[in-house]
């Protein structure tokens, strides 16, 4: 008895000792990791916050004299970037949408009727989504002067040069991945609540809008999330498929904040903050959709 | 309200397995039927192939005067309860018991009275604002058996419902579901592969087995008439003890034991080898039984003693039978059953005798019921008439 009493806290002393070791290790890993990864950003914002004369004087690494929000009413002001952000939201937005409509009718197809192509089609999406999207940048060039638009949408009569045009570009490119996602999230949910529904009275489409789709929720925010990101975020297509400055989205718009002789670097901080900023809220808001829809497949509830 | 009714129905999958394999069945109008099986007997399939989840490959399926064989399941007016119950997760209580009301297009004060009436009735008053995440496994059920019962339909189609359930629950759940159907007397064809639930719901019970109608007869005459080796097996818990014998001179010997055959047997003239089949309830506690029965001396392995029944459970000196059939029957038991068939080289048997009366150590005679014999074909399985006045149902 006395033996067993004396032996378990030992054990459990060991036991703690033989995990410590690796735990701190581990930690420390991440903690660098983590200091790589902000870096960058945080010496953005530092910079944003600095004058550019004082730059100019002690350089970058430096401590600050003043720290003041010069820079950023300036990029807001003389980088127009109220009007560059409504360009971007207009792109986001509408592209965002149709991508996961699109991704969840594909999914629902791929993942709940039974379908003959259903695995073709899955890697048709998939395939298209491997392929580099520079490559495509020529031929897309040619084909969008070619595509005409009613001019109520495009000034020009062309694809070319239309928000209309990067919209269906990023809806293009972004739905194949989303079909895969919410198509392995749908085959989640259990074929019995599809029948049920069908011996309830639901065809194909209700059970699609009524079912599925309300069930695919913390499936659809985590990707909202990550599209928001993708397409807003996105610099190649408005740079390669927009010509007007003025029609660009916010991440190409912040060249204008550049002179051709000189660039206050500052500013151009400053303007990439603000940029930034639409993202970090959407994740803050979306956060807990986006987690509970990492953790949702693990436990049937 | 109306009855199903089943013509040469077939689903063959485009592997090539016969699911259901020219399954023919007359369920009458407010019947309650229980299709029992192994698991993979294609009894499920069947209950989807009624509901229209699945195609049938070939045959006709009939709800009431309707062929329905090319309905959807929405057209043929049906209500299934799922194994999982397959409660909308994202609508409350209230919402998955409307929904189906809502497609029909019930007007919404209709509608709201049904529900708050079948809700009254199954106790789920209070739970009807709550999502199907906050109730728990019982309420569950009662919101699955709800949303059936609330749309009025032609038929019930239950597929496994109590199996979710924990034990004590599933027992009376059981028979609420058996003073359901009394008192609504629609049409129910429910699937399990419990034998004991199959007999104590079924008005009449159909044996499956590889997508092939065994047989379907009220309880009683299954467990008393069994029609082959695989529904005798499967049917009757303890199950049914097998053994090879051989009938000569009017008695079945096997294993040094032999037993007279009832008096006027069919087969007391002819001299071959049978599977002879034994109820464990066949078997009785020497004094205190029928005079006329023959004795035999067991040395039991294993007592086990139930309360109101003691299980005995001996080895007797032949190999035990490997038909297909017995496997089959054995293998959907393998928890409870599976040691009647696993001895390898030895046979064991069962017998149930009165609990109430003590045992001694060692060596117990006990009578067997000789009018009560089962005799199968060794190679086809089938029944033998054993009994003058019963032959085999065929």
């Amino acid at each position: 008895m006395t033996s067993e009493t004396a032996s378990v806290p030992l054990a459990r002393e060991r036991r703690r000792s033989a995990i410590r070791l690796p735990r701190v290790g581990l930690h420390l890993f991440l903690i660098v990791v983590a200091i790589l990864w902000l870096a960058p950003v945080i010496w953005a914002l530092y910079t944003s916050l600095r004058p550019y004369s004082e730059t100019a004087e002690k350089g970058y690494v430096s401590l600050p004299d003043t720290i003041t929000l010069d820079n950023y009413t300036n990029a807001w002001n003389q980088g127009e970037i109220p009007h560059y952000f409504l360009n971007s939201l207009l792109v986001t937005l509408p592209a965002l949408v149709i991508t996961l409509f699109f991704a969840a009718c594909v999914a629902f197809v791929v993942s709940r009727l039974s379908f003959r192509f259903n695995a073709i089609l899955l890697i048709v999406f998939l395939a298209a989504n491997l392929l580099p999207p520079q490559v495509v940048i020529p031929p897309l060039y040619r084909m969008y002067l070619e595509i005409p638009l009613p001019t109520f949408m495009s000034e020009t009569g062309k694809m070319y040069d239309s928000l209309w045009g990067l919209i269906a570009i990023n809806v293009a490119f972004q739905t194949g991945f989303c079909a895969f996602v919410l198509s392995n999230y749908m085959k989640t949910i259990p074929q019995s609540l599809g029948d049920a529904a069908r011996v309830d009275g639901a065809g194909v489409v209700r059970q699609f809008f009524g079912i599925i789709l309300p069930l695919c929720r913390p499936a659809l925010a985590a990707l909202a999330t990550l599209q928001f990101t993708w397409v807003y975020n996105d610099f190649l297509w408005a740079v390669a498929l927009i010509q007007s400055g003025e029609k660009r989205p916010i991440t190409s718009a912040l060249n204008n904040l550049q002179g051709v002789f000189f660039t206050d670097n500052n500013l151009i901080a400053a303007g990439a903050m603000l940029a930034a900023l639409p993202t970090l809220i959407v994740f803050a808001v979306l956060q807990r959709h986006f987690i509970s829809g990492l953790t949702l497949g693990a436990s049937k509830g | 309200m109306s009855g199903i009714r089943l013509d040469d129905v077939t689903k063959r999958y485009p592997n090539g397995v016969r699911a259901v394999d020219d399954v023919t069945l007359d369920i009458a109008d407010g019947e309650f039927m229980v299709l029992v099986g192994p698991s993979g007997c294609g009894k499920t399939t069947l209950l989807r192939s009624i509901a229209g989840l699945e195609d049938v490959t070939a045959g006709t399926i009939w709800i009431g005067d309707t062929d329905v064989t090319e309905k959807t399941p929405q057209q043929r007016d049906i209500a299934m309860v799922f194994q999982n119950y397959a409660l909308y997760p994202h609508m409350t209580v209230a919402d998955n018991l409307a929904y189906g009301l809502k497609l029909r297009r019930m007007p919404k004060g209709e509608r709201d009275a049904r529900v708050r009436d079948i809700a009254g009735k199954l106790g789920l008053d209070e739970l009807l604002g709550r999502k199907p995440s906050a109730l728990s496994g019982g309420q569950r059920q009662r919101v699955a058996m709800g949303r059936a019962i609330v749309r009025e339909p032609k038929a019930f189609l239950m597929d496994e419902p109590l199996s979710n359930l924990d034990a004590k629950l599933r027992v009376s759940m059981r028979a609420e579901l058996a003073r359901l159907h009394e008192r609504l007397g629609v049409t129910t064809v429910y699937v399990t592969h419990d034998q004991v639930e199959a007999m104590t719901l079924g008005e009449r019970v159909a044996v499956m087995r590889d997508g092939v109608l065994q047989q379907v007869d009220t309880p009683q005459n299954l467990f008393n008439r069994p029609r082959n080796l695989f529904v005798a097996a499967f049917i009757g818990s303890p199950a049914m003890n097998l053994i090879e014998a051989k009938i000569d001179g009017g008695r079945v010997r096997f294993a040094g034991i032999d037993l007279p055959l009832p008096g006027g047997s069919p087969l007391a003239g002819q001299e071959r080898r049978v599977i002879l089949g034994l109820r464990p309830s066949d078997f009785e506690h020497a004094a205190g039984a029928d005079p006329d029965w023959p004795r035999i001396r067991v040395k039991p392995d294993v007592v086990e003693q139930l309360g109101s029944e003691t299980l005995l459970i001996f080895g007797v000196d032949a190999p035990p039978v490997m038909a297909d059939a017995v496997r089959a029957a054995a293998e959907a038991y393998s928890d409870d059953d599976g040691r009647l068939f696993a001895g390898e080289e030895r046979a064991m048997f069962t017998a149930s005798v009165d609990g109430k009366r003590p045992l001694g150590s060692g060596e117990v005679e006990l009578a067997v019921d000789f009018t009560a014999l089962h005799c199968f074909d060794p190679e086809t399985g089938d029944a033998l008439a054993v009994r003058r006045d019963a032959q085999p149902v065929a």
